[in-house]
């Protein structure tokens, strides 16, 4: 007994890993035992262990090369003298985890074919693993005959290894593997179940890419039954992947083999049956049923395995068939007290799906009842149930919102924290009634966060939303907090959350500017300096000042700025640096902005927004338009001018200069019997807009994009700023060998007519987010408003609001966009920043009549002449 | 090893295991060679041109050879090198029958005599001028003066025609080889 406690603390020092402190050079040292005759097959097993623990440890620093690799295979190929079984099979495993590091591994070829067709039954799968992963497909021809042998060999170890290594080479020597097909088929009739298993994988990976011979397969083994359980299970996926490809319906075959599996005495099988028939997108309750029972029966199954697989599935089926599982819900009861807490948590989370708006606060009571004993990962889980809860449920919110912020209270991994914050951030937006419990809470959070990002997203909001609640006070303490406690970065963003208060609220301005004052001695720059500036703005006491300097944030693109700086300061000028010629931040577009894609829509802006840098960058080093300025905006889908598998395609991006837009063409030839050189795009101006030049691609191959710009002047006349322009593609055609590439001397010109591109007023604007709508409406004030009324074609709100701001290309601010259902009226705001770096804000108040909408819209801008082109756009 | 072994191999009853690389051009014969030298139990059917090299095991009367059959394919016989420095014996296969390609095996023969690991060593060569029953094949004085074996001065050897297919000849070399061996291991 005390011995065994001792052997325990040893395994949670982990000091025991004889192989931590390993030295490369030592081991390549001891490699040399493998030319010593007798082998010593014990030590040369122990020394290969080493290796391979080199080879895989690589975080360690110590990295094999190439050289080094080569000769330790070099030495090791010499243990193929000795017959002792375990050094053999270590040598396989060496071989495999060296082919990809060492040079001339085929040399091994003969010796792995030697043992996969000899005697040795021990030695033969492993040789046929390792020979097929040394093989590449030009060598495969010569062990092609071994392969098929091996694949109907009687040994089951045997067959399985070939048919999974053939599966591996499938990867890169399709042509070879798929003439093994009658060896394959004949496997599939093994009385093993895991040969059967393989074989089966290996015809359908072999006939993958023909639909017909793969519905052939499957309807040729559910009529035979196979014996292999594994094998079924395979069969229904590939099952349930031809009937979504066919979008057949319930009466196929297929689904009635599926539907039959779910009587088949394999539990597995039956499990998965009523996996793939529940995932299908179009079951109906009636296919459901069955599949939903079989779970059920599951449900109270005294394995722990299934009870877990059919609740995880019926938390999946409840989102999309809530009522289906309700049949469920009396055994689902029963498993939220489950001894395995990961089923426990399942049950409760469908529970609470499913389940109707009274049951909440007694699911609620018995999860918290077990919240400590469950991994971060289901913690999360919770979280998003009660997330999709309190959107179902609006009136539960102080139910969920108390639950939430104990568990803020607990320990738990950053995700996990993220998550709970995430979802009580996105309760308080939705609800304002939730709103200042919610703010009440994350304040209580923070006081104990160490999670910096957190603390700041927090403070942020809390500076954005805090202003605006009955009473403002209660928040200054914990922000105040955080400037004496906390590290820089939270202290720095703690000093904006005040600034903002001190903005907004008139009564609290004096303490706010006593606070700031402390911070001025801050031991951290960045602090300082915001506390010096915000101090400053707000001592001067002008709304507009507080709007530009502190509620509303700098609008540019972080790399642009940091660029534009760059090149100011090694370019030395006596002109004050010009903030307007840095570009824009791009805005992600926010319109069908759901829970469930928020991830996409930030993923979409990080491209965005290096998308637009990259095309500055090209574009800076041609010199044609170095004369042009700053990029303002470049479009950000590209066009299509060309209809797709024609001769030639064509897509356009327009890239918008203070003064003139360059077109960005990127031309593909699809032509392999010629060479397009000198391409240019010839464009037809009207409207004012004349061609400035040229750029052409001087050399056009098959199949690789090239690239020709053409640079339009917009006209001086500030209010003619669309037009449709037509384009043709000139260039000097020279045929040539579609085998060689070799192209003729001579070349002929030659034109190709291309689709009209247009100019439209959202060329001219990059969207701007204003976080603070109102002050910024009043910053511009209103000396170049321009105010007009319209009715509009649209037949809802929401639809006219989506049309406006696809039109003007503007940003909607203050969650504008957002329609509340049943509305008649709804005022829409907008932001954007004309060419040339005027501020443009729009209000429109829409009104809906009779089937009509009607539109007020308001334009303010710093420019008259972008009020007016606006204000005229959308008439 | 164990006492019995070590008590075994002082009495002589256990064989001497000896190194030996078997080496020459593609299509020489070098595996049916091994082949044919080997028990008849574990002997294979057909030939497959080798990848790289194989292991394979005989006894003579005396010893017991470990024999690391090469191949002679073009890319590969830059592999030999590897196995010269464990090696106690070379057989060289030569095919008699293939007149064009003598000058190559030369080549590759003395490329291989002015290694370093082989230079200075008293290596017995063993060589068989194989393929001896086709009929437009050289006798072995003519393939020895081809090969130019008379200058070979610091080592012993010895050539014999032979003809993998029936076994003929290649007892009288294996024979010739483990002499020399045990007598280098005497000295």
């Amino acid at each position: 007994m005390h011995m065994l406690k001792r052997d325990k603390k040893d395994e949670e020092d982990g000091s025991s890993n004889p192989y931590a402190n390993l030295e490369k050079s030592a081991v390549l040292q001891e490699a040399r035992t493998f030319n010593e005759t007798p082998i010593n097959p014990r030590r040369c097993c122990h020394t290969l262990t080493k290796i391979l623990y080199i080879i895989n440890a690589e975080h360690e620093g110590e990295h094999l090369g190439t050289t080094e690799a080569t000769e330790t295979f070099f030495a090791m190929t010499k243990l193929f003298q000795s017959n002792d079984p375990t050094l053999r099979r270590m040598v396989y495993l060496t071989i495999k985890e060296m082919a990809n590091i060492a040079e001339d591994v085929i040399i091994v070829t003969s010796s792995l074919t030697k043992d996969m067709t000899g005697k040795e039954d021990l030695f033969r799968a492993a040789a046929i693993r390792a020979l097929c992963k040394i093989t590449d497909s030009t060598m495969l021809q010569s062990i092609e005959r071994y392969m098929k042998q091996a694949i109907v060999d009687k040994v089951h170890a045997v067959s399985s290894a070939a048919l999974v290594s053939s599966l591996q080479l499938m990867k890169t020597s399709h042509d070879v593997v798929k003439r093994w097909v009658n060896e394959a088929t004949e496997a599939v009739s093994s009385d093993n179940m895991m040969v059967q298993y393989h074989a089966l994988g290996l015809l359908y990976h072999i006939r993958k890419n023909d639909r017909l011979a793969v519905s052939k397969l499957v309807s040729k083994y559910t009529r035979q039954s196979l014996k292999s359980p594994y094998a079924v299970c395979l069969l229904i996926r590939i099952a349930c992947k031809l009937l979504e490809e066919d979008g057949a319906g319930h009466d196929s075959p297929m689904f009635d083999f599926i539907e039959s599996c779910l009587r088949h005495k394999s539990e597995m099988v039956i499990y998965e049956a009523a996996h793939a028939i529940v995932n299908m997108h179009n079951t109906t309750a009636r296919e459901l049923a069955p599949a939903v029972s079989v779970l059920q029966l599951f449900l109270s199954s005294p394995k722990p395995t299934l009870r877990f697989a059919a609740t995880k599935t019926l938390n999946k089926v409840s989102m999309t068939h809530p009522a289906a599982v309700t049949a469920c819900n009396l055994d689902l009861e029963n498993l939220i007290t489950d001894v395995n807490r990961s089923i426990a948590t399942l049950a409760i989370t469908t529970l609470l799906k499913t389940g109707s708006e009274s049951s909440v606060d007694r699911l609620m009571k018995q999860i918290s009842s077990f919240m400590s004993e469950i991994s971060d990962e289901f913690k999360v889980v919770v979280v998003q149930a009660i997330k999709s809860l309190c959107m179902k449920y609006p009136r539960k919110h102080p139910v969920m919102m108390n639950f939430l912020s104990s568990m803020l209270r607990d320990e738990g991994g950053f995700d996990y924290k993220k998550s709970i914050v995430d979802t009580i951030i996105s309760i308080l937006e939705e609800n304002s009634e939730a709103k200042e419990a919610g703010l009440a809470h994350l304040c209580e959070f923070i006081e104990d966060c160490e999670h910096t990002s957190l603390a700041v997203r927090i403070l942020h909001l809390l500076g954005r939303e805090g202003p605006r609640v009955a009473q403002p006070s209660k928040y200054i303490r914990f922000i105040y907090n955080r400037v004496i406690l906390e590290n820089a970065a939270v202290r720095a963003a703690a000093v904006s959350s005040l600034a903002k208060f001190g903005a907004n609220c008139e009564d609290l301005l004096p303490s706010v500017l006593v606070l700031l004052e402390r911070s001025l001695l801050d031991s951290d720059d960045e602090v300082r300096d915001r506390a010096t500036l915000y101090l400053s703005v707000l001592k001067q006491h002008q709304k507009v000042l507080n709007s530009a300097y502190i509620l509303n944030a700098l609008n540019v693109s972080i790399v642009g700025l940091e660029r534009a700086l760059h090149h100011y300061t090694t370019e030395p000028s006596d002109v004050a640096f010009d903030i307007k010629s840095v570009p824009l931040e791009t805005q992600p577009i926010t319109e069908q902005k759901t829970p469930g894609d928020a991830m996409q829509s930030k993923t979409a802006d990080k491209i965005a927004l290096s998308r637009q840098d990259i095309y500055s960058e090209q574009l800076s080093a041609i010199p044609e338009f170095d004369s042009l300025g700053p990029l303002f905006k470049s479009s950000s889908m590209p066009v299509e001018l060309t209809e797709s598998e024609l001769e030639y395609s064509v897509h356009c991006i327009k890239h918008t200069f203070s003064n003139h837009i360059v077109f960005q063409f990127d031309c593909t030839n699809t032509l392999n019997d010629q060479l397009l050189e000198n391409v240019t795009i010839h464009m037809d101006p009207s409207d004012g807009f004349e061609v400035v030049n040229y750029v052409p691609a001087q050399c056009l191959k098959y199949n690789t994009p090239s690239t020709t710009y053409t640079c339009v002047k917009v006209p001086d006349d500030p209010l003619s700023v669309t037009s449709t322009l037509s384009n043709t593609m000139k260039f000097l055609v020279k045929d040539c060998d579609p085998n060689t590439g070799e192209p003729d001397h001579d070349g002929y010109e030659d034109e190709y007519v291309l689709e009209d591109i247009e100019v439209t007023v959202c060329d001219h604007i990059q969207r701007v987010m204003k976080p603070n709508f109102g002050a910024s409406w009043e910053e511009i004030g209103d000396d170049n408003q321009i105010e007009e009324t319209f009715a509009l074609s649209a037949k809802s709100l929401a639809e006219a609001v989506k049309n406006i701001i696809s039109f003007l290309g503007m940003q909607p601010c203050e969650r504008s966009d957002k329609v509340a259902e049943g509305r008649s009226s709804h005022t829409l705001y907008l932001a954007g920043v004309y060419r040339g770096g005027h501020d443009v804000l729009v209000r429109s108040r829409l009104a809906l009549m009779e089937g009509a909408v009607t539109m007020q819209i308001t334009v303010r801008s710093t420019q008259l002449s972008a009020s007016e082109v606006i204000a005229s756009a959308v008439g | 090893m164990g006492l019995l072994d070590k008590l075994a191999a002082w009495l002589g009853f256990k064989k001497k295991e000896v190194h030996v690389l078997c080496i020459g051009l593609d299509n020489s014969g070098k595996t049916t060679i091994i082949n044919q030298l080997k028990p008849k139990d574990s002997q294979y059917e057909d030939i497959v041109p080798t990848i790289g090299f194989s292991v394979e095991k005989f006894a003579s009367s005396a010893l017991s050879f470990t024999v690391f059959d090469m191949s002679g394919q073009g890319r590969y016989r830059n592999l030999w090198e590897h196995y010269y420095k464990d090696a106690q014996a070379v057989i060289f296969v030569v095919d008699s029958s293939d007149k064009l390609r003598m000058v190559v095996a030369k080549d590759e023969m003395d490329q291989l005599l002015s290694h370093s690991d082989i230079k200075n060593r008293r290596l017995p060569f063993l060589f068989f001028a194989n393929k001896m029953d086709l009929r437009e094949a050289l006798s072995s004085v003519k393939v020895s003066s081809m090969m130019g074996l008379e200058n070979l001065q610091n080592k012993p050897w010895h050539i014999c025609a032979s003809n993998a297919l029936t076994g003929e000849g290649l007892h009288e070399g294996v024979e010739w080889l483990t002499d020399q061996i045990r007598s280098n291991q005497k000295r």
